[in-house]
């Protein structure tokens, strides 16, 4: 394998806005609803972490496959994250204590009788 | 039941009756949508589901469709506006039993080639609902359960995931080492993005599964080392079965029951900090002694002054 060049650890916003294909509005809305987080430096320029592509896709997601609205997705992704670390954290307890704790459904539907 | 050869029954999918309302097939697609969104549901299945679920809502909430669906089943995408259900069964009917298709409508397309044209038309779908590029996938969870073996040697592990008709198989590359709890991390092998988008990582969380000669801690791998009494007393250096193999380890003179002899590095091989393998001692003695043997374990008897319980 080649070596790939180390992506950047944080993105200025315009080049994020072409990266994630969005437009600098859009972003701009993002960031406003607490959707992305942006951190600016001294010259007044907003960064953004190289996760929050990744954050990007989630948003889309969401917005197409549940058709939830931004602000909806402001308040689902953070429980999400949640969701996770919770998930993480019981895997781990499950783990050390050998059992299998409920999961968040996703057994096929039941069969009508 | 309009078609029994269809891969999946989209009333079925949608856990409904054939006669639900409008309205109960949207709450049920709601819900199951909510279920099995890729980023709600990190299982490796809830992405399939979730494709089958939008599928069936696209055909069941738009009445046109549905009209056609309940009259044609499966195939009801390849029957013309213009052809009656009764004709369109009958004609099945022979087409089954001749082995030639009916005539009335497209019988050439072959198999493959409608899928596509069908996936570009739903991709089309939807890029016309959102104006989005390609969207990367989500990142999924799953578990794995090893053996400590596996766990200690690693090796290629071939691991079935998904839902009902998404089974796919994945090999997965064990590092040696892992241990319980563990996560491993596998770039590119979660959900599936949209238009040649990256796939998203899947995250396996390892178990190992107990086993009945040996408690694992961590790193740290504990077993059972049962000894003579005679050994017990007067020391000997003993073979102890690891899973990583044979050690030959030194009993000193008057180790009792319970006592731990560390075995350095003979744990978990886990990269750059190996396990310690403790073997605990279990002092065991023959169900049946031999006559000379209850002799000699009644001389024992009589000369020792050894008080094992004076000091309780």
């Amino acid at each position: 394998m080649s070596p790939s060049p180390v992506p950047a650890e944080r993105i200025e916003f315009d080049s994020f806005a072409r990266v994630c294909d969005l437009h600098p509005e859009l972003l701009e809305r993002f960031v406003t609803l607490g959707l992305l987080e942006a951190s600016a430096d001294d010259e007044g320029r907003r960064w953004f972490d190289r996760s929050q592509v990744a954050a990007v896709a989630r948003i889309r997601r969401l917005r197409s496959g549940l058709r939830l609205s931004y602000s909806a997705i402001a308040v689902v992704a953070p429980l999400i994250d949640h969701l996770d670390e919770l998930e993480v954290e019981l895997r781990r307890l499950e783990a050390e204590h050998h059992v299998v704790i409920r999961r968040w459904p996703c057994t096929p539907v039941e069969k009508r009788s | 039941m309009a078609s029994t050869d269809g891969p999946t029954d989209y009333y079925d999918v949608l856990g409904v009756e054939r006669t639900a309302s409008d309205v109960e097939i949207k709450r049920a697609y709601r819900k199951l949508a909510q279920q099995h969104h890729p980023d709600i549901n990190t299982d490796p299945g809830a992405e399939e589901r979730f494709k089958q679920v939008g599928e069936a809502n696209d055909v069941l909430s738009n009445p046109e469709l549905r009209k056609k669906y309940d009259a044609f089943g499966a195939d009801f995408r390849r029957v013309p506006d213009d052809v009656d259900p009764e004709e369109w069964a009958a004609a099945q009917r022979m087409r089954e039993g001749a082995g030639r298709p009916p005539p009335g409508w497209q019988s050439d397309v072959d198999d493959q080639a409608f899928q596509d044209f069908l996936q570009d038309l739903l991709r089309e779908q939807g890029r016309a609902r959102e104006t989005w590029g390609p969207i990367p996938g989500a990142d999924q969870r799953a578990s794995i359960s090893l053996s400590l073996d596996d766990a200690f040697h690693g090796g290629r592990r071939s691991l079935t995931l998904g839902g009902p008709t998404g089974e796919r198989s994945i090999e997965v590359n064990i590092p040696a080492g892992v241990t319980d709890g563990q996560t491993i991390r596998l770039p590119g092998k979660g959900g599936r993005g949209t238009d040649g988008a990256p796939a998203g990582d899947l995250y396996l969380h390892v178990t190992i599964e107990p086993d009945p000669r040996y408690r694992v801690s961590g790193r740290d791998i504990e077993l059972d080392l049962p000894l003579t009494p005679w050994e017990a007393a007067l020391g000997a250096t003993v073979p102890v079965e690891g899973p990583g193999g044979t050690t030959r380890v030194k009993v000193a003179p008057g180790t009792s029951t319970d006592k731990r002899l560390r075995i350095r590095g003979k744990g978990i091989p886990t990269k750059g900090k190996e396990g310690d393998l403790y073997a605990r001692v279990k002092i065991v003695v023959p169900d049946a002694p031999s006559s000379e043997e209850q002799d000699l374990y009644s001389r024992l008897a009589e000369i020792s002054d050894f008080q094992p319980r004076s000091n309780r």
